[in-house]
């Protein structure tokens, strides 16, 4: 039975945050040979997932506190220190 | 005391247990103390200075704030020197240290969410408008050419991602930047937010969809048009 695509595009989501059931992926798969829309859908969730991966890797790699936030917290430190 | 001591039959008897009983149990607190004193810093702003770039940048991570993740820090020390008695030293201070700030952010996120009372319901499902009563879809995606290595330095890309992202339902945006922009597992994000697991696959659907659709139209629907 061919499985509708609004559950496959849940499955192509869900397949970047939980390893799919057999049977889960078994539809997955099968419908994906059948359906280039669908194949296309699954290929942009991926892609997202892609950039926002790299995004992460070197957007925090970089973050440091600056001079000013530092002085102001050794402050706040001592005040509340006291 | 008279009748304890009868009871455990000699004065000598309970001298020696008593002294055992009570002498083990300061030792070892002697010696905890002895340890923790030495690895104790004289203030929490020798923290600040060996930990503060890592423990910033882990809460920066998480929220995206300058300020909100200075006072995350800030909470951080504090809270990590009041109870730095409970640090048993199985971990670093470092690892330590970041497991409170993990429990701050996991609770301000909690506070956030509850107090604005973000509900989002189930049922009404946004992607049901791309398909038609079978399911199948009434408006097919598009394959992207592009190449995310190429897509992801460049700052105008970012720049309409970030736009795509601010444009989704609140609840929605909180759990996508938690799972895929912070990289959040996702037991982490159900907790943080108090949903069930199956409602966060449901929201993350839906984010990723309106995304899809929001980029298609900003970014690579440019290309198609010229």
């Amino acid at each position: 039975m061919k499985q509708a695509c609004n559950e496959i595009s849940q499955l192509a989501s869900d397949s970047l945050d939980r390893p799919l059931s057999l049977s889960e992926r078994l539809k997955f798969k099968l419908h994906l040979c059948m359906c280039s829309h669908c194949r296309d859908y699954n290929h942009n969730m991926k892609f997202i997932r892609k950039v926002t991966d790299m995004m992460r890797k070197t957007n925090y790699g970089q973050i440091r506190l600056s001079e000013e936030q530092r002085q102001k917290l050794h402050a706040k430190l001592d005040h509340s220190l006291d | 005391m008279n009748q304890l001591l009868s009871c455990l039959g000699s004065e000598k008897v309970f001298h020696f247990s008593f002294a055992r009983m009570i002498q083990a149990p300061l030792e070892a607190r002697y010696a905890l103390g002895r340890v923790a004193s030495m690895n104790k810093p004289d203030d929490p702003h020798t923290w600040l200075s060996e930990h503060g770039d890592y423990l910033y940048r882990f809460a920066m991570s998480r929220l995206h704030n300058e300020d909100l993740a200075a006072d995350m820090l800030q909470e951080t020390l504090l809270a990590g020197w009041k109870g730095f008695d409970r640090f048993a030293g199985q971990s670093s201070i470092r690892t330590w240290l970041v497991g409170i700030l993990k429990h701050k952010i996991i609770d301000h996120i909690r506070r956030e969410i509850r107090g604005r009372n973000l509900t989002e319901a189930v049922e009404n499902d946004p992607t049901s408008a791309y398909f038609n009563a079978n399911g199948s879809w009434s408006e097919a995606p598009n394959a992207w050419k592009d190449n995310p290595e190429d897509l992801f330095s460049s700052t105008q890309f970012s720049q309409t991602l970030e736009s795509c992202i601010n444009k989704l339902p609140e609840k929605q945006q909180i759990v996508f930047r938690m799972r895929d922009i912070t990289g959040e597992d996702t037991e982490t994000v159900c907790k943080s937010c108090d949903i069930t697991s199956t409602h966060l696959h449901v929201l993350l659907h839906r984010a990723r969809h309106a995304l899809r659709k929001c980029l298609n139209t900003h970014w690579f629907g440019r290309g198609s048009s010229s």
